[in-house]
């Protein structure tokens, strides 16, 4: 007996259903063409690192030709969280005594900055990776469900900065941070952040969106004999950090190879994993981090694997997409 | 009626170039998906209501699927599996009322006599399996999906969607 009978089933749609479902579908073409805003949770995350970088950077003092100077890199390699009470921020923040985005923005000396372009869709992983000068790598595994619907590259960006630690010093006064130490040898050093382009897969279940990053690594270049640990300790201690945890934590860190991602301790919690013979960091939404953020959780994985970052993220828990971390190849 | 061989027609030529012909997509996946679910559920009614639902979701999402669209039918097939899973949840989680059959088919009365008697026992035979397996019957035999589409949206292996689709369909046979 052949399977014949299994398709005694089958129908065509009754036409006037079909005329009236595509009526509807034309009608919802306004909202179709509007992009969802990212939940609040997962739009932290995804710009965690690169707020990270950039915060870092803009804590540089930097005063001296760099032409005189040695220069050294930053390159990530691994990566590590560090729990910051962001009301605790707040208030340190609130409590100067003038207003001190405009102050910050009168202290950074900027003496370069290319904006990031705006994406370019491309249809294929190959045309894309061409675009980005990289040999994209894709998940062996999805969640059941999700397929891949786009592929973005947003081109090369950067920028190059420099300070002094006059001014940084002016900075730190009107937080009420008098007890760290700039270092006075950074003055008129020149600090440049180069961004190769990065690369977006979206996933797309038709409700949910899984995001998988990929470039090579920022380079941030700096004069060599640069007392990474003391800086970062000021960066800490911006982020609202004890004195004591942020200078034990400056000093544990490699701080050429490590790209630190601050999380909120009400928001999120965090854990390295070991990911593709590198450490990677695993952040998490849930539990009373997920009420806290209206209820809109997610994870995120970010690691390494010789000179690309990646970074994986969507709404599901932290192992499903630790799991998708893992197949990619 | 392979998914993932004949519906990248409308989409292939014109994927570097203009928009796709979303009129052209529609009228292709429409069946496949309407009889996913009419294979999936007993309602007819529902079939159209969840249907519905899982075009309109796909159609607000379609602006973001720029790429893979040879994969867009097993795309547009994940919605509707979601849709009826939650539909399954959401009735499980209610006081569950048996499902009227409202089954209408054109055709002469002899034909309509024979298929509406065939279509019945498949009815009866389906509600008779396990959720898993009458799903995977719904997405091989409703909506034409290739056993790779299939392992792709249920996260199986091909080889045990072969597996598990065979012997499904031995146990239908033997009891048709």
């Amino acid at each position: 007996m052949s399977d014949d009978f299994l398709n005694v089933l089958r129908r065509d749609p009754p036409a006037e259903f079909a005329r009236r479902l595509k009526s509807r579908l034309h009608a919802l073409d306004a909202p179709a063409a509007e992009h969802r805003a990212p939940a609040r949770a997962w739009r932290w995350l995804a710009t965690a690192a690169s707020v990270v970088a950039l915060a870092f950077a803009f804590t540089l003092p930097a005063v001296r030709s760099a032409a005189e100077a040695f220069l050294d890199y930053f390159r990530v390699v691994n990566f590590a969280g560090v729990a910051f009470d962001p009301q605790r921020m707040a208030q340190l923040w609130s409590s100067a005594s003038i207003d001190l985005p405009t102050l910050i923005g009168g202290q950074v000396d900027v003496n370069e900055l290319r904006l990031p372009p705006p994406p370019v869709a491309y249809s294929t992983l190959d045309e894309a990776g061409v675009a980005a000068g990289l040999r994209l790598r894709t998940p062996a595994w999805v969640p059941p469900g999700f397929a891949l619907t786009s592929i973005e590259v947003t081109g090369a960006h950067g920028l190059s900065v420099t300070g002094n630690t006059e001014k940084l010093h002016t900075v730190l006064d009107a937080l009420g941070i008098t007890d760290v130490s700039v270092p006075a040898a950074l003055d008129g050093q020149v600090v440049t952040i180069e961004i190769p382009p990065v690369t977006r897969l979206v996933y797309d279940d038709g409700s949910h969106q899984i995001s998988l990053t990929q470039a090579r690594s920022p380079v941030i270049t700096f004069p060599a004999g640069v007392d990474l640990a003391s800086l970062a300790e000021i960066g800490l201690r911006l982020l609202g950090l004890e004195r004591a945890e942020a200078y034990r934590f400056a000093q544990s860190i490699d701080w050429r190879s490590t790209l630190l991602v601050p999380v909120p301790a009400t928001a999120a919690t965090f854990h390295q994993v070991e990911i593709q013979s590198g450490t990677g960091l695993v952040i998490e939404t849930g539990g009373q981090a997920r009420e806290g953020l209206g209820g809109r959780g997610g994870s995120l994985v970010l690691w390494s694997n010789g000179d690309t970052v990646y970074a994986l993220g969507g709404p599901g828990r932290a192992t499903d997409t630790l799991q998708m971390a893992q197949s990619v190849q | 009626m392979a998914l993932e061989t004949d519906l990248p027609v409308h989409f292939m030529s014109q994927a570097t170039a203009a928009a796709p012909d979303w009129d052209a997509v529609y009228a292709e996946q429409l069946p496949r998906v309407y009889n996913f679910f009419r294979y999936r559920l007993r309602d007819e009614a529902l079939a159209e209501d969840l249907t519905a639902t899982t075009f309109e979701k796909a159609w607000r999402a379609r602006a973001r699927y720029r790429r893979d669209l040879a994969g867009f039918a097993t795309w547009l097939l994940a919605i509707a599996r979601n849709v009826a899973v939650d539909h399954i949840r959401a009735r499980r989680e209610h006081a569950p009322l048996e499902e009227a059959e409202h089954v209408s088919t054109p055709g002469t009365p002899e034909e309509d006599n024979t298929r509406l008697s065939d279509a019945e026992r498949l009815r009866a035979l389906l509600a008779r399996l396990p959720e898993r397996d009458r799903e995977l019957i719904a997405l091989k035999y409703g909506s034409g999906a290739t056993n790779r589409a299939i392992a792709k949206l249920t996260g199986l292996s091909e080889s045990n969607v072969g597996t598990i689709v065979h012997r499904v369909v031995q146990e239908l046979r033997r009891d048709w």
